[in-house]
């Protein structure tokens, strides 16, 4: 008979305006690896950040061990054995592994002073207990996700956790580095007992991992079920509340002209480090390229310097035949270009501005809108919303609601309607469907081959390699700013993918 | 559409308590410093309202007002905050003086053209500076801004006791007074009201036209709510935010021209007290809505000039005016934090209280 360990009774958690947890009781148990899937906002990491403490419930109570949590806060938590790994790991980058894995609860000399020797043989011990290989003694920033990652989860062990909540862990990780992790996790729970409460919306993983899983739609838990008696297709629906059709995407039409010309560019980042070194691309009309690479590569430089947002340092650009190196954004857009950016609520709308002007930017001068002495015409501009609102299933409180209050998802396909619309023969498209809902997704993923089979030249980038597979004529993988291969998608696997992604091998260009 | 109508409902009911509540505490001061309040505020509405020549002066006054918080909107609206309108209408006003002087004996016509274009440019360029500055080299403007009009009132008390001075003995920092032949004509006796508020009313209109109305104006709006998101979307944001920051300078600019051409025929430094500032804090409160800041300045208008009234019957300080505009701007400004706090405990008790209620009716016992 399993033992329960964590309990939540009757758990909601009132923010202003959102109930983000309702009623919700469950019980997850010793030694089992429990999979909590949902939506994005479905509520899923704030249960988790109740159990770490870092709210407090609004009502009901949670058990760890039987005992009541009597005060809601991190340190209370990690006292009960609970360790978090957040999406966006909380590490000290100039400090060394063993450094940050000791923080707070370091080895001392004499009782005063820190014993950095101790730290690293305490490391080193604790690395060959559970077998997460990673060196104490290298510096957080110069290690790779992947082995942050494992920094993380040493950080937690070396406190005494034994119930390890991980944020989307495998967000970040190529799928060999996912691979390595999981076997990590099914080792430290067969052979330490541990209990591992994983939250992802990749159901792939769910199926490969998890004991249990536990479905969270808009605040409530709908569902929990042993994993061995449910398929992807039914998690997902109970998902969405409703069945999701995995439609087969139909591409036709073959490559015509060059409508991308990107060659030897190169970029800084923010810090003025390289972030783009001497890369070259093209892109077709007709075609959708990919690019497969591990955040921080260089990508996002690389698509935003195309689009005019970037200086470029050295190299050319080229759009449908027109040089456009460093040119602005307007007349990158007059070349033919339209552009989803990956960030949205920073360049890809207004927040404040209603969904209907969020939907004519860019036309505002267009004949049909503007009437003499440069009036703006209003009702045909809410004429010409509603219809974009319409077409491309925009569900909210209507044009004139401030865009800023949408869910993520439907801002995304406020910015989609409106770029997709100025039918331009070529797309640039990041991260089409970051934090957007399981529903939405299918829609915007056949919007974007319907325009690559009207002949549009589609660049597109997205940190779901499933996503990247699945668009994709062709996938170029990027690593520390270079393209390391250049791949046919029906002609490569995504473990072949994953090997160029993080360097490992390379194509001599 | 009914959101936005909740929006401007809220707005206007927090406006009316704290325009009560204003009143409710300046009352409390009246009453500590031995005035009966009752009594002062009817002084004060009779400084206002009890004389067509106050109702003129009223109405000069909300101009002023009103022209400064629009220029002040103009800039606000694409993201720059333009805190240097007083150093632009001074400069404005002793240029455009200096003009008529200089010009005495042209025609009239030429001469007020003239004067309005070279306050139009003198203010403009003073505010030209500070926007390339912000947009170029990323120099917070409200710095340049506020040490500019340092610049420009010394410059002033340099040029009116140097080489623009009056030859009049009776007037010790001033420039010349300017031939009557080129005032603005007066609407109503014994007061400073003139025919450039017909001037200033046209302009009112299109600044208010330019930014409610057209796609210029809501591009502004864009600039100002996310630049990054404009430029994105192919906006030449800096040539638009410079623009708008020379166009507010120009604004102020002219009401210097208007105050020497309609009001005190003479630039001396009595042409503006903070006049700009009184603006600006108008525009705060409305929020850099144009009709909301043209409306909200003949309100206190009307208040600064009752107060002075109340000072010269009552015998109570008009510092009053100050005490309630600041508290007004003060209970305006503290609106969104006191109303998301009483929203937000509103929403925890409806939670805790559903929570509840789900408990009792559940089958689960404890």
């Amino acid at each position: 008979m399993s033992e329960p360990v964590v309990e939540f009774r009757h758990i909601s958690m009132q923010f202003p305006g959102v109930l983000a947890n309702d009623d919700i009781s469950l019980t997850v148990n010793k030694g089992e690896v429990f999979a909590l899937v949902g939506e994005n906002g479905a509520g899923k990491s704030t249960l988790m950040n109740l159990l770490y403490g870092i709210y407090t419930p609004t009502g009901g109570e949670i058990y760890i061990r039987g005992r009541r949590v009597e005060r809601y806060n991190p340190k209370y938590a990690i006292d009960q054995g609970v360790g978090m790994v957040h999406q966006h790991f909380m590490l000290v980058p100039s400090f060394t592994a063993a450094q940050n894995i000791v923080m707070r609860k370091e080895p001392k000399k004499l009782g005063l002073f820190y014993d950095n020797a101790e730290a690293i043989r305490q490391t080193r011990a604790l690395v060959e207990e559970y077998g997460l290989e990673v060196d104490p003694t290298e510096k957080v920033a110069d290690l790779s996700v992947g082995l942050q990652q494992r920094v993380e989860i040493l950080k937690a062990l070396y406190r005494g956790a034994d119930i390890l909540i991980l944020d989307e862990p495998t967000a970040v990780l190529t799928p060999q580095e996912t691979d390595e992790l999981f076997a990590v996790l099914r080792r430290i729970v067969a052979e330490k007992q541990m209990t591992v409460i994983l939250i992802t919306h990749k159901l792939g993983e769910v199926m490969a991992i998890s004991d249990r899983v536990g479905v969270m739609r808009k605040g409530r838990l709908v569902n929990v079920k042993n994993t061995s008696e449910v398929d992807q297709r039914q998690i997902a629906s109970m998902m969405v509340g409703r069945p999701v059709l995995y439609e087969a995407l139909e591409k036709t039409g073959t490559p015509g002209e060059l409508r991308i010309e990107v060659a030897h560019l190169r970029c800084l980042d923010e810090r003025g480090l390289p972030a783009v070194r001497d890369l070259s691309l093209s892109v077709r009309s007709g075609e959708v390229l990919g690019i497969a690479a591990v955040e921080g590569n260089g990508q996002s430089e690389l698509i935003e310097a195309i689009a005019g947002m970037q200086h470029i340092e050295s190299g050319s650009v080229k759009i449908c035949g027109k040089d456009v190196t460093n040119r602005s954004p307007a007349e990158i857009r007059a070349a033919g270009l339209a552009h989803v950016p990956e960030d949205r609520l920073a360049t890809g709308l207004s927040a404040e501005a209603s969904v209907g002007e969020n939907l004519l930017t860019g036309r505002q001068r267009e004949k049909r809108f503007r009437k003499a002495f440069d009036f703006l015409d209003r009702s045909s501009v809410a004429r010409y919303a509603g219809e974009l609102y319409e077409r491309f299933d925009i569900r909210g409180a209507g044009v004139d609601a401030a865009a800023g209050d949408m869910s993520g998802g439907n801002m995304q396909k406020v910015v989609i309607a409106r770029e997709f619309n100025f039918d331009t023969p070529v797309l640039i498209i990041a991260q089409p469907t970051r934090g957007v809902d399981v529903g939405a997704i299918e829609f915007i993923h056949s919007r974007i081959i319907e325009k690559r089979n009207a002949g549009c030249a589609i660049l597109l980038c997205s940190a779901d390699l499933d996503e990247v597979f699945r668009l994709s004529d062709r996938i170029v993988t990027i690593y520390e700013g270079r393209v390391t291969g250049e791949f046919v998608t029906d002609q490569v696997t995504r473990e072949e993918v994953g090997y160029y992604m993080t360097g490992a091998r390379e194509v001599a260009q | 559409m009914s959101e936005r109508m909740q929006q401007r409902l809220r707005y206007l009911a927090f406006l009316v308590i704290s325009i009560l509540l204003a009143f409710g505490i300046g009352a409390i001061v009246l009453a500590v410093t031995d005035h009966e309040p009752l009594a002062a505020y009817k002084a004060m509405f009779q400084g206002a309202f009890s004389a067509p020549r106050h109702i003129g002066d009223v109405l000069e006054y909300a101009m002023v007002l009103a022209l400064c918080g629009l220029a002040c909107d103009l800039g606000s609206r694409v993201g720059i905050f333009n805190v240097g309108g007083e150093g632009q209408l001074l400069l404005g006003a002793i240029v455009a003086c200096q003009v008529g002087v200089w010009l005495k004996g042209s025609p009239t016509w030429l001469v007020m053209v003239l004067a309005a274009l070279a306050a139009i440019v003198v203010g403009g360029v003073y505010a030209f500076i500070p926007g390339v500055l912000k947009v170029k080299v990323k120099v917070n403007e409200v710095i340049t801004t506020i040490m500019l009009n340092t610049v420009a009132a010394l410059l002033c008390s340099y040029l009116v006791k140097g080489p623009w001075q009056s030859s009049s003995k009776y007037v010790t920092a001033g420039t010349e007074k300017l031939n009557a032949q080129y005032w603005f004509g007066g609407l109503i006796k014994g007061s400073k009201l003139s025919t450039a508020i017909f001037a200033a009313a046209v302009i009112a209109f299109f600044i208010w036209y330019v930014m409610q109305r057209t796609s210029r104006g809501y591009e502004m709006k864009l600039i100002g709510q996310n630049p990054r998101f404009a430029r994105f979307s192919g906006l030449r944001n800096d040539t638009v935010v410079i623009l708008c920051m020379t166009i507010s300078g120009a604004i102020c600019g002219l009401v210097g021209m208007f105050r020497v051409y309609g009001a005190e025929h003479i630039f001396k430094s009595g042409i503006s007290n903070d006049y700009y500032f009184e603006g600006l804090m108008v525009a705060m409160i409305a929020r850099y809505q144009p009709l909301t800041t043209i409306l909200l300045s003949l309100f206190f208008a009307a208040l600064k000039i009752g107060a002075e009234g109340m000072q010269a019957s009552a015998g109570v300080s008009n510092h009053i005016y100050l005490i309630i505009q600041t508290i007004i701007i003060f209970f305006m400004a503290a609106e969104s934090g006191i109303f998301t706090a009483i929203e937000n405990r509103r929403m925890q008790k409806a939670a805790r209280r559903a929570a509840l209620a789900r408990r009792e009716g559940g089958t689960d016992n404890e």
